[in-house]
């Protein structure tokens, strides 16, 4: 079987062949597009924050009747509270490692600026450089979170210092993430390198690399600079802390359990409620739970779509078939095997599939080049498309089969029945 | 050509047997012109369906061109159909969405026959028939007679061992149906060997030997002595 005799027969039903080529095409464009979106956020939500997640949790808690000052007396009391908490926390059974920390990859509460190779202007006013979120910790930092140390050193109690809420951070030293060392030097030699935090005028070393570490914002506007990082060994001093712990391995629900006795009792005048203390999965959950919904319902919509084409070629197939009854009984008549009145269905639904993904490329495509200029969105690789295509004729085929048997099932002796 | 013996089609139910052919026997010769004849409901048409393989039967033995065809598969049955049969129905049967030169195509595609091939039989068949300048119009451009010679060269092209024809004159009016008939005639001649099924006297009148049947057993065979001739001729001019 040619295709010729089927293009004849096809050109005589035209309305039926455009909506269904069109439909296709319109489906073709729209799953690519909604595919593709869908493994964009599956691919954000698996992406690894850099921390070794597992055993790790966070608190945050505040405290009652505690300064709120930027004066030297306030901070001072508000860094020995915190030592306090900490020394708590590092006495409970079970826990490997604590933190003060002011924010976590993927918390939606960060603290951005921007790094320069020069020092900053004190007359402009803004600070130019490349953009990074801080993180405020101590020398426990990359041990408690499980960042891997890829070149220098790790801080040093003595590197350790401490500042109030309000002033401006002029560390002497940081360790940066690789990937923003490499923005800030390309040829790889950022380690022993001097630059200015947020325009300020004190030089600040470079004293280490860790190998990733992502910014806690999980919105499309972080993309830029998701993985400039910065890490400060300073306390910050607030009225309020957070402490990041790791438990020992199997231990992490008993020392959830036990931070808030153990804090309670360091010192009570503090507010902790049921979201103070959270796994680093909880963290997650929560941070990516819009981007899940997002690909669910696109994953919903797009099998809705693919359904209601596969519905549209059943239907239309089975209408020719109805309509061709009797032509298919005197093809039968003339010498067809049934194969071959399943062939001539299948053939005549790849050519009609055939024109519509073709459309539907040229529609992927420019629906992809609008949703580029309008929203945060990257090209489609190849892949998606042609994935899309194999996909789109499968599904007709798959359509197809079910009244293309049933043609094949009519008799040879309907050719002799009355009209 | 086409022998039936003790051949029987029964149409069953779940309260009833109904027996379209019943101990139905027919020796049709090549080269021979049979009229099939008979009242309504008689069985010709089941006959005729048989004989083109078109359905099954239920008991008694067929050959056609020497081959036992009851323990034939589908798949052979329509080779069979495709190589050795030329159908010329009463109602045309083209398929109205493809042009003539498309419709007589249909039964050598489904031979496997090189293009060059092909276009070579349907354009002789289509001069045969007095229609090779409407290769290019569709079923719903011609008129009934010309569809019937349309049908008649997509019968003619595979070059079939046996044209059957049902009722091929019956959907036309006298002036086509004289034309389709001598067509018919003229392919006999040639040494065709072919069954008609008609329920007309006069048309079954102009075949070599007619074939009565009622209540689904042949009850009456005539042959016409000047048929004799013709036959011999045609043997004759292919012996």
């Amino acid at each position: 079987m040619t295709m010729h005799p089927i293009l004849a027969a096809l050109r005589k039903h035209k309305a039926g062949v455009v909506l269904i080529a069109l439909q296709i095409a319109l489906t073709l464009a729209i799953v690519c597009n909604a595919v593709f979106i869908i493994g964009q956020r599956i691919e954000r939500v698996n992406r690894p924050t850099g921390l070794d997640e597992s055993n790790l949790f966070l608190v945050s808690q505040q405290w009652v009747g505690a300064p709120s000052g930027d004066d030297a007396a306030s901070v001072e009391k508000l860094d020995s509270l915190q030592l306090t908490d900490l020394a708590a926390l590092r006495a409970l059974p079970g826990v490997a490692s604590v933190a003060p920390i002011n924010s976590l990859p993927l918390l939606n509460s960060s603290w951005n600026g921007a790094v320069d190779h020069k020092p900053g202007d004190t007359n402009e006013g803004s600070f130019h450089g490349t953009r990074t979120t801080y993180y405020f910790s101590d020398d426990q930092a990359l041990s408690t979170l499980g960042l891997r140390l890829v070149a220098g050193r790790n801080f040093t109690a003595a590197d350790v210092g401490h500042q109030g809420f309000r002033d401006n951070s002029e560390p002497s030293v940081v360790i940066l993430t690789r990937a923003l060392a490499d923005k800030l030097f390309p040829k790889g030699d950022a380690l022993g390198k001097v630059i200015y935090v947020n325009g300020s005028t004190k030089p600040t070393t470079i004293i280490g690399m860790v190998e990733r570490m992502q910014v806690p914002g999980t919105g499309t506007w972080t993309n830029s600079f998701v993985w400039n990082a910065t890490l400060v060994p300073t306390r910050m001093d607030a009225n309020f802390s957070r402490y990041a712990i790791r438990a020992k391995p199997g231990q992490l629900d008993a020392v959830m359990r036990a931070v808030t006795p153990a804090l309670y009792k360091a010192n009570p005048m503090r507010v902790l409620d049921d979201d103070s203390v959270r796994s680093f999965a909880q963290i997650r959950d929560k941070a990516y739970q819009a981007d899940r919904g997002m690909a669910i319902l696109m994953g919903v919509v797009a099998l809705i779509l693919l359904c209601v084409t596969a519905a549209g070629i059943v239907g239309l197939t089975s209408f020719w078939v109805g309509q061709r009854h009797r032509q298919i009984g005197v093809r039968r008549a003339l010498g067809a095997r049934k194969i071959d009145i399943l062939h001539y269905f299948q053939i005549e639904n790849l050519l009609i599939a055939g024109t519509g993904v073709v459309i539907g490329v040229l529609l992927a495509l420019s629906l992809n080049m609008w949703l580029m200029s309008h929203y945060e969105m990257t090209r489609i690789p190849v892949l998606y498309v042609l994935t899309g295509v194999l996909a789109m004729l499968a599904i007709g085929q798959a359509a197809v089969f079910v009244p293309a048997r049933r043609a094949s099932n009519v008799p040879p002796v309907v050719a002799t029945r009355a009209v | 050509m086409l022998k039936m013996t003790h051949l029987s089609k029964v149409y069953r139910t779940e309260v009833v047997e109904t027996y379209a052919l019943r101990d139905f026997n027919i020796d049709v010769k090549e080269g021979e012109f049979v009229a099939v004849t008979g009242p309504s409901g008689s069985g010709k048409t089941t006959f005729l369906t048989i004989a083109g393989l078109l359905e099954t039967f239920t008991g008694g033995e067929y050959h056609l061109d020497g081959i036992e065809v009851s323990n034939l598969n589908d798949n052979a049955r329509s080779k069979i159909r495709n190589e050795k049969i030329g159908f010329i129905f009463q109602a045309f049967n083209l398929i109205p969405d493809l042009n003539v030169f498309d419709n007589i195509e249909v039964p050598l595609r489904y031979r496997g026959m090189k293009a060059a091939e092909r276009k070579q039989r349907i354009m002789e068949s289509l001069e045969r028939v007095g229609l090779a300048s409407r290769a290019k119009h569709y079923p719903a451009e011609l008129s009934g007679g010309q569809q019937q010679r349309v049908a008649i060269a997509r019968a003619l092209a595979g070059s079939p061992r046996l044209l059957l024809a049902d009722e091929p004159t019956g959907n036309l009016d006298t002036q086509m149906a004289r034309g389709v008939l001598e067509l018919l005639e003229e392919i006999h001649r040639d040494g065709a060997t072919i069954v008609m099924v008609t329920h007309d006297p006069e048309l079954a009148a102009r075949a070599q030997r007619n074939v009565h049947i009622i209540d689904g057993q042949v009850v009456e065979l005539s042959e016409d002595p000047r048929f004799h001739s013709v036959h011999a001729v045609a043997d004759g001019a292919h012996g």
